[in-house]
C-alpha cells in the first residue's frame, strides 16, 4: 500500500516535472520560430494549451495530497480541536464525493470522444488528451476520503502527548 | 429545498470544504435540476485546454517562484536602494518600489512578504523607522503591484471577463494599460506617507553614490533585462501575455539555473512542484466555475438579481458604494483568484447594466481586493506576516490600520473616477 502510493506520487512528480520542462522549451521555441523564420510550427500551440490543463490537474492532484486547495479557513481557526476535526472529516468526504462524481461523468464524456473518434489538433485523436481529466478526478476522491478517514481516526491534538 | 442546497453549501464553505468542490457541487446542481447530462462539467473542464491566455499563468508563476528562491530580492533591493535611496523617506520607499514590482511579477500569493520582508523589515529598522512602521509598509506591500502588468490576477480578470462575451470586449493589454495609473496612485500616496514619517530621521538618507549605483547595476546585470523587454514589450503591443510569460520563463530558468547557478538542480523540481501547486489550486478553481457561470448564464441569475437590486439602488454611484463595501468584506473572506471566478461573472453584467465600464469595474474591484488582504480580522497576508515576523496578530492590526486608511482613500478615488483607469486607452 505504502509503496504503490509512493510510486504513484512519483510518478506524478516526474510527470509535471518533465511536462513544465517541455512546455518552458516548447513555447520559447515557438517564439523563435515565429519572429525569425516568420512562421511557428502549427502542433506547438495547440499542444501547449493542453498541457495546460494537464499540468493544472496535476498540480491539483499535488494540492490535495499537501492539503493547500484554496478554502475560506475561517471556520477552523476559530473552532476548537474537536470541531475542526469534524468539519474536516466533513470536509473531506463532501470533496472527495464531488471529485469522484466529476471522475465518473468526465470518464463517459472520454468514452465518447474514443467512440466517435474526435480530433484535438492535426491528427491527433482527443481522448488520449482528455483522459487526464477522469483519472486526476479520481485519483484526488481517493485522496481527499483516505485524508477524511485519517482525520476520522486520528487522536485529537490535545489528547496525543 | 430550492434555498436548502445552496444554503448547505454556503456552510460547508465557511467549515473549510475546498472552493473548487463547493462551486463544482453548485454547479452539478443547477445542471441536474435543469436536466442537463453532467458529462458537461467534463465539456467545461476540457475548455482550459483551448483557451491560449492560460499558457502565461503556469509560466509566470514558475518564473515568480524562481525568482523568489534565488538572490534576485536581495539585488532588487539593492539596486532600488542605490537608485532611490537618497530621497527623503528614501529607504521606505524603495521597499514599496521593490514590493511593487516583485508582486506585478510574482503574483500576489505572499511570496513578497516572505521573500523581500525579511530583508527590508531589519533595514528599515535600522534606518531608525519605527516598529508598527515597518511591518505595516511590509505587509501592506505584500499585494501592492496587483494592478501592474503581468500581475496573474489581471490575466484572470480577463480570461473571466471574455468567457462573458459582453459588448465591450474586454482584452488584457487594456486591462495593463488601465492598471497604471491607479497603481501608480496607490505607490504614490503611500510613499508620500513614508516620507512624513521619516521626517526627523537623520539615519535614513545617504547622498546618491555613483560607485554603488554602478555596482550594483552591475551586480543585477542579467535581471534589469527581464522588466524592460517584459513589460516593454507588453505595453508597447509587441507581445501577447503569453508570449511575454514563455520568455520571462525560459529567461529566469537559464539565468538562475545555468548562469547563475543559484538554484541547484535538486531543487528546481522542488520549486516547480510548489509553483504548479498554485497553478493547480487556480485552474481547478477556474476550471469548474466555468461550469458554474454558464449555468448561471443560462438559468439568467445576474438578470435577476439586478433587477431586484434595480429596484432599491437606481443610480450607478450608490451601486458603486454597496459594492465596495460588499468587495471589502469579500475580499477579506475570499482570495483574490477564486473571489475573480467566483463573484466576476455575477458582479460584471450586473455593473454594465449601471453603465460602468468593464475595464473600470476590473480595476476597481481588484483594488478592493488588494485592500481585502490586509483587511482585519481576517485578511490573508495579516497572517503571512504575523507567522513570518513572529509577531501577534493584534500588533499587525494596530501596524497596518495608517496604511489601510490611505489606501482606502486611493481605492475610493479609483472607484469614483472612471477617468484614472480609462484615460491611457
Amino acid at each position: 500500500m505504502t509503496a504503490l502510493t509512493r510510486i504513484l506520487h512519483r510518478a506524478e512528480d516526474g510527470l509535471l516535472v518533465l511536462l513544465l520542462l517541455a512546455m518552458i522549451v516548447l513555447a520559447g521555441v515557438d517564439i523563435l520560430a515565429r519572429s525569425l523564420f516568420g512562421g511557428g510550427l502549427v502542433w506547438i500551440p495547440p499542444l501547449l494549451r493542453v498541457m495546460v490543463l494537464w499540468l493544472g490537474l496535476l498540480g491539483a492532484l499535488l494540492a490535495t495530497r499537501s492539503r493547500e486547495h484554496i478554502a475560506i479557513d475561517l471556520a477552523s481557526r476559530l473552532s476548537g480541536p474537536t470541531l475542526r476535526r469534524v468539519l474536516a472529516v466533513i470536509s473531506s468526504v463532501f470533496a472527495a464525493g464531488i471529485c469522484l462524481l466529476i471522475a465518473w461523468h468526465s470518464n463517459n464524456f472520454v468514452r465518447f470522444a474514443w467512440e466517435f473518434g474526435d480530433i484535438a489538433f492535426g491528427r491527433v485523436p482527443a481522448w488520449p488528451l482528455q483522459i487526464i481529466i477522469p483519472i486526476s478526478f479520481a485519483l484526488m476522491g481517493l485522496r481527499f476520503l483516505l485524508q477524511g478517514a485519517q482525520d476520522l481516526v486520528a487522536k485529537p491534538e490535545g489528547e496525543s502527548r | 429545498m430550492s434555498i436548502l442546497v445552496p444554503l448547505i453549501l454556503l456552510l460547508l464553505a465557511l467549515a473549510g470544504a475546498p472552493l473548487f468542490a463547493v462551486i463544482a457541487a453548485s454547479a452539478m446542481w443547477g445542471f441536474w435540476q435543469a436536466d442537463v447530462d453532467l458529462m458537461t462539467m467534463a465539456i467545461n473542464i476540457y475548455q482550459v485546454a483551448e483557451m491560449p491566455v492560460l499558457v502565461a499563468i503556469p509560466l509566470f508563476t514558475f518564473a515568480g517562484y524562481l525568482l523568489g528562491e534565488s538572490k534576485a530580492p536581495q539585488r532588487l533591493v539593492r539596486i532600488t536602494d542605490a537608485l532611490l535611496g537618497w530621497m527623503p523617506g528614501g529607504l521606505a520607499i524603495v521597499a514599496l518600489a521593490a514590493c511593487a514590482l516583485f508582486t506585478a511579477f510574482t503574483g500576489a500569493s505572499g511570496v513578497t512578504i516572505v521573500a523581500l520582508g525579511a530583508l527590508l523589515v531589519p533595514a528599515l529598522h535600522k534606518a531608525g523607522y519605527k516598529e508598527s512602521f515597518n511591518l505595516g509598509l511590509v505587509t501592506t506591500s505584500g499585494s501592492l503591484g496587483l494592478l501592474f502588468a503581468p500581475s496573474l490576477p489581471l490575466i484572470l480578470y480577463g480570461v473571466v471577463a471574455q468567457q462573458m462575451a459582453l459588448e465591450t470586449p474586454v482584452s488584457i493589454d487594456d486591462l495593463f494599460l488601465a492598471g497604471l495609473l491607479p497603481g501608480l496612485l496607490m505607490l504614490f500616496a503611500l510613499s508620500a506617507y513614508s516620507m512624513w514619517q521619516s521626517r526627523g530621521l537623520e539615519r535614513d538618507q545617504h547622498p546618491f553614490d555613483k560607485a554603488e549605483a554602478w555596482a550594483a547595476i552591475k551586480d543585477s546585470a542579467w535581471e534589469i533585462p527581464l522588466p524592460i523587454v517584459v513589460l516593454g514589450g507588453i505595453y508597447s503591443g509587441f507581445f501577447a501575455v503569453s508570449e511575454a510569460a514563455a520568455l520571462t520563463a525560459f529567461y529566469v530558468l537559464i539565468v538562475s539555473v545555468v548562469i547563475r547557478r543559484e538554484i541547484s538542480l535538486v531543487k528546481l523540481p522542488l520549486v516547480m512542484r510548489d509553483s504548479m501547486k498554485l497553478v493547480g489550486a487556480i485552474l481547478l478553481i477556474l476550471a469548474v466555475s466555468m461550469a458554474s457561470t454558464n449555468y448561471m448564464i443560462d438559468a439568467g441569475i445576474p438578470e435577476q438579481i439586478f433587477s431586484f437590486i434595480q429596484q432599491h439602488v437606481s443610480d450607478p454611484l450608490t451601486f458603486l458604494l454597496l459594492l465596495t463595501l460588499f468587495l471589502l468584506v469579500l475580499g477579506m473572506m475570499l482570495d483574490i483568484f477564486s473571489a475573480i471566478v467566483i463573484m466576476i461573472p455575477i458582479i460584471l453584467p450586473i455593473a454594465v447594466e449601471y453603465g460602468i465600464h468593464p475595464i473600470h469595474l476590473g480595476i476597481l474591484f481588484l483594488a478592493n481586493m488588494q485592500l481585502g488582504y490586509f483587511t482585519p480580522p481576517v485578511g490573508m497576508n495579516l497572517f503571512i506576516a504575523s507567522f513570518r515576523f513572529n509577531k501577534p496578530v493584534m500588533t499587525l492590526y494596530k501596524a497596518t490600520l495608517p496604511f489601510f486608511a490611505i489606501l482606502l482613500l486611493t481605492v475610493l478615488i479609483i472607484t469614483f473616477w472612471p477617468g484614472l483607469s480609462l484615460a491611457l486607452l
